[in-house]
């Protein structure tokens, strides 16, 4: 770990000019995964600009949804009774997600920012687009088994770790960010970029931009909404294919599904064709598989993680199914 | 007074653990002390061409940047030092991550800065790091010490080609890292040619003697000191390079200086369970009687060291069988050199148990019965019967405690929700090594005594058991008792691997304390100020402090009043060669498998363990918990990943080599105990057990889970995409 200046903002417009003064600064929230990236030499920051004194942690509910501060913990978010109640899929991705030790200090924008655990990216001694572009990809031939099959390129194969951000593509949610230009909102979908040839760009966001807020739409299928984690070990691990599903039925009839993957792909992974197959029809397990066929129509598998290709179907069969009471 | 011993005493160390008062290895201030960190090589073969060291000496708070130009010309030490050479002596790469530089500096975080400023230029070879890319075949490697390779007795082939019944099985299991929490560190501090070492060892002996001969020291000019150890696993019994480097840098800056390896170095610098294949053949008549044990195992091994730790030593030694071949090969690889690691056994007991398992579906027979068929009385090796062997009433303890009995016959049989639910089981067996100890008591004027005897804890409760022999041989409260241990200042004990603690220690201890005890008696007896003046020795007993008339108990006397009355310390030592052994067990799990996703849980496990007297219930029934626990992680998530074509560990951190959490225990763990004092102890009838509860876990899960499923999963770990 290389050495560093610190100082703490006062306000988001304080932040927003503290980091367009300073080539590089970080912004650092919980810290949870910032540091280790640090220590492992991974990234490194001159200035970081400790924005946890910022106004900007609340968690509220209005008749057009919900709104969820940038520096929201993720405990807080997940035991939220609005959430529970109305948007169960978020609290389930978040409760999934690391520990308890690291809910009690990750925020919400940390989380949509947490970088791959590629293990290549993390290994300062191997090629990394990602980090160093221009270097190489040894998870092309190498070890993959955590590796995504959709939104690769030959650049980069990392999957996005965050399982909230899966839930938020689900549902649709926005993004508020602010940065030195002014205030935007960028829809989750457009947030996350695929690796394409620039891998180390991974989101939309601006130098110096922060995220100030998170909105989730109100709409009936947020209500029955689930989220299905499988992964190596009980807990405190990523996902090894995730699903979230949201459902608005009436009888068995699907008036809308929302469908969102995680650990098959480069980014939180929408898949509108995988809806269209269920959508505006009556839920059976025909269709259900079929939308899981379609899902992975595309998918590149490689030497490790071809596997995921059968699992992420059979899980999207698992919470459908479950979801819409079919089993 | 009741007996300590045996008793579920609490760890008496552990409200100073939970309180952060126990003072590690990396914790013990020493006055002056600078920060090194190592720089190693990103290249898993070749040479050092060029170390440029400016921009890292430029930077704040920086000593000085070490290279292999810079070194003393050492002695590379015989066993325990592993490595076969020491790193920074010369410019060649032999693995990835070998130390090639050693920055010191002011501050932790300064040396660590300055390390990632050092510039190292490399020649490199492609490696091969994994069994499958070896150019050579496997060869059969020459003893290790005295331990030979090859086995075998009766004809092994003959007996194969006649057996009624056959089974062939092909195991496999990943390479694995021992992973204690707390990461290897070291202290050098010289005065001339005298070297103190705060060392994570868990054999403070054997590190003095290894350092000792790297330096060409005088033995007795080298002290170690390792109080507590945040767990070992094996890991930190031998003596690895990082100390040498880091005790080099200190003697040629005139420091003290102080290095942690961080947790990534923790993968290429301290040893490993090797990547491992087995073949094996059992041969059996139609009633289930081993007939033919033909094994022939695969050991990773590094291109600078050929020695094996995973023996098949539970087919030699386990069952009664007339013919027997086994051959232990290895195949050289561009790796870091591998070592033992909590039961080192386990990996070729898993391909036994799991052959065994297949067998008695072969043979339409419950697992258990064909164990018992096949039980022996017997060394098989010497034709001398076991002293003292209690495996059968293990069998018939925790299979009647988990239902066994209630078994369906078929796999796949049960099913409850969404899950497959499936029973396996496997003996366990470990030998324990034993080494030579003394061990001393004092009893200061307090009337307290104080033990010293150089053992060490690693985490298993040494602490706590030394303590309650010592109050028991004395009659004192455990409170009264004070346990030094970890340090070379102290009488000599041996190395706390092999499971050799209990086994090395409790003679000496309780001779010791029993010394000091009749001495104490001694003096009272010929003290006219005494209430016991003039009582013959043998009719004083001892009870809660105090020395007792045993006919009259008005007339009695207490250690502090006789030893404060002499005006000076009572010390008495004790010794015991020791005696090395086996201890036994079985161990029934159950396990669930997600019908449709193929994930696995382990929901409840019983054990049964035949380890001579059992000294503590609660220290002895955390070893059970760790051993199944870590069991767990060998059978179901816990490998190490090298990538094929650079030869690094891609996974060198707790985030992605997985290690079971909490949540990953069996909600129901039943550690049961036959407590049967082995009359051919050294060790108030206890025998070593700290890696017998691993054992044969990975076997009664693998097992379990083809009860469940009817899949067969011999490779390790059984991760659920090979059960989709």
């Amino acid at each position: 770990m290389r050495s560093f200046s610190y100082a703490s903002a006062r306000d988001s417009a304080d932040a927003a000019r503290m980091a367009g003064r300073t080539p590089g600064a970080a912004f650092i929230a919980g810290g949870t995964d910032l540091l280790n990236l640090m220590k492992d030499g991974v990234q490194h920051h001159p200035h970081l600009i400790d924005v946890n004194k910022l106004d900007l942690s609340r968690v509220t509910e209005s008749a057009s949804g919900l709104h969820i501060g940038g520096l929201a913990r993720m405990r807080q978010v997940a035991e939220h009774h609005a959430v529970r109640a109305r948007f169960p899929v978020l609290a389930e991705a978040l409760l999934a997600s690391a520990s308890p030790q690291v809910r009690n200090m990750a925020t919400i924008g940390g989380n949509l920012l947490q970088r791959t655990r590629c293990g290549y990216f993390r290994d300062t001694g191997s090629a990394c687009n990602k980090r160093v572009p221009g270097s190489g990809c040894p998870a092309l031939q190498g070890w993959n088994r955590g590796h995504a099959v959709l939104g690769t390129s030959d650049s980069c194969i990392a999957t996005h770790p965050s399982d909230l951000a899966v839930a938020l593509t689900a549902l649709d949610a926005t993004v508020h960010v602010l940065g030195p230009a002014g205030a935007r909102r960028i829809p989750v979908g457009e947030f996350y970029r695929l690796p394409g040839d620039t891998p180390q760009i991974e989101t939309s966001l601006r130098p110096a931009e922060l995220i100030t807020a998170v909105e989730v739409p109100r709409y009936p299928a947020a209500s029955r909404s689930r989220y299905l984690k499988v992964r190596d070990r009980a807990t405190f691990e990523f996902a090894v294919v995730s699903v979230a599903a949201a459902l608005h039925l009436r009888g068995h009839f699907v008036r809308d599904i929302r469908l969102a993957f995680g650990g098959i792909a480069t980014k939180p992974w929408r898949s509108a064709e995988a809806e269209a197959e269920l959508r505006g029809k009556n839920l059976t397990v025909q269709r259900v598989e079929q939308a899981g066929r379609v899902l992975v129509r595309a998918a590149v598998p490689r030497q490790d993680n071809a596997f995921k290709v059968e699992l992420v179907q059979r899980a999207l069969v698992e919470l459908v199914l479950d979801l819409g009471g079919l089993r | 007074m009741t007996s300590l011993v045996g008793r579920p005493v609490a760890r008496v160390d552990g409200r100073a653990k939970v309180t952060g008062a126990a003072r590690y290895p990396a914790d013990n201030p020493v006055p002056g002390a600078l920060h090194g960190f190592l720089v190693t090589s990103e290249v898993t073969k070749g040479e050092v061409t060029d170390i440029d060291t400016s921009a890292a000496l430029a930077h704040p708070g920086v000593v000085a940047v070490l290279t292999h130009r810079d070194m003393p010309r050492l002695t590379v030490p015989p066993f325990p030092y592993l490595k076969g050479f020491i790193p920074m002596q010369d410019t060649v790469i032999h693995h990835a991550g070998q130390p090639v530089a050693i920055v010191v500096a002011h501050t932790v975080e300064q040396a660590h800065g300055a390390a990632t400023l050092v510039a190292v230029r490399y020649r490199a070879e492609r490696p091969r790091a994994v069994i499958d890319d070896a150019a050579e075949s496997p060869y059969l490697p020459p003893p290790f010490r005295d331990r030979r390779n090859e086995f075998q007795r009766g004809d092994a082939a003959a007996a194969w080609a006649q057996a009624e019944i056959c089974v062939e099985a092909r195991c496999s299991s990943a390479t694995r890292h021992h992973n204690p929490i707390e990461p290897h560190a070291t202290t050098a501090q010289w005065d001339g040619d005298r070297l103190t070492l705060h060392e994570t060892a868990q054999g403070v002996n054997l590190t003095k003697g290894v350092i000792a001969a790297v330096f060409a020291l005088q033995t007795e000019n080298v002290r170690v000191v390792a109080p507590y150890l945040g767990g070992g696993f094996g890991a930190k019994g031998p003596v690895w390079s990082h100390t040498i480097i880091n005790a080099a840098a200190a003697r040629i800056l005139r420091r003290p200086v102080r290095l942690v390896l961080s947790r990534a170095q923790m993968y290429t610098m301290a040893g490993h369970r090797s990547e491992f294949r087995q073949h094996i053949r059992l041969g059996a008549t139609r009633a289930g009687k081993l007939t033919a044990l033909l094994t022939t195992t695969t050991a990773q091994l590094s291109n600078t060291d050929e020695s094996i730790f995973n023996t098949c030593e539970s087919a030699r030694f386990l069952y009664d069988c007339p013919n027997l071949h086994i051959r232990q090969e290895g195949v050289r690889l561009d790796v870091a050199t591998s070592s033992y690691m909590r039961s080192p056994e386990t990996t070729a007991h898993f391909g036994l148990e799991t052959a065994l398992d297949e067998l008695s579906w072969a043979l339409d027979m419950d697992p258990l019965e064909l164990r018992r068929r096949n039980h022996t009385e017997f060394n098989q090796e010497t034709g001398q019967r076991f002293g003292s062997k209690h495996l059968l009433q293990c069998y018939d303890l925790a299979s009647r405690a988990f239902g066994w009995s209630q078994r369906k016959r078929r796999p796949g049989a049960t099913k409850d929700g969404d899950e497959y639910v499936g029973w396996g089981m496997a003996t366990e067996m470990h030998t324990f090594a034993a080494m030579p100890s003394t061990a001393s008591v004092t009893v200061g004027l307090d009337g307290k005594a104080v033990l010293r005897v150089a053992t060490q804890d690693i985490g298993t409760g040494t602490y706590t058991i030394v303590s309650q022999i010592v109050a028991d041989a004395m009659g004192v409260p455990l409170d009264a008792v004070q346990a030094h241990i970890g340090d070379t200042a102290l009488p000599v004990a041996g190395v706390s691997a092999a499971s050799a603690t209990i086994a090395s220690v409790c003679g000496s201890v309780d001779r010791a304390a029993r010394a000091a005890r009749d001495a104490v008696v001694r003096l009272a007896v010929a003290d006219d100020r005494s209430p016991l003046f003039g009582v013959p020795s043998d009719e004083v007993e001892t009870r809660h402090g105090h020395l007792i008339h045993t006919r009259n108990h008005e007339r009695r006397d207490s250690y502090r009043a006789v030893v404060s009355r002499s005006g000076k310390p009572v010390e008495a030592t004790g010794s015991v060669p020791n005696l090395p052994g086996l201890s036994y067990g079985v161990v029934f799990a159950e396990v669930r498998v997600h019908a449709r996703l193929g994930s696995v849980r382990v929901t409840r496990v019983v054990t049964a363990h035949d380890i001579g007297r059992v000294m503590n219930r609660r220290t002895a029934r955390g070893q059970v918990i760790g051993g199944v626990t870590w069991g767990i992680g060998h059978a179901l998530m816990e490998h190490t990943v090298y990538d094929r074509n650079t030869g690094r560990v891609v996974n060198p951190n707790l985030s992605t080599y997985l290690v079971p959490v909490c949540a990953d225990a069996p909600p129901a763990l039943e550690a049961l105990f036959v407590d049967e004092p082995d009359p051919g102890s050294t060790a108030l009838g206890a025998r070593g057990f700290g890696e017998t509860p691993i054992t044969g876990v990975p076997a009664a899960i693998g097992n379990a889970i083809y009860h469940a499923t009817g899949r067969r999963v011999r490779d390790l770990p059984i991760t659920q995409d090979k059960l989709l």
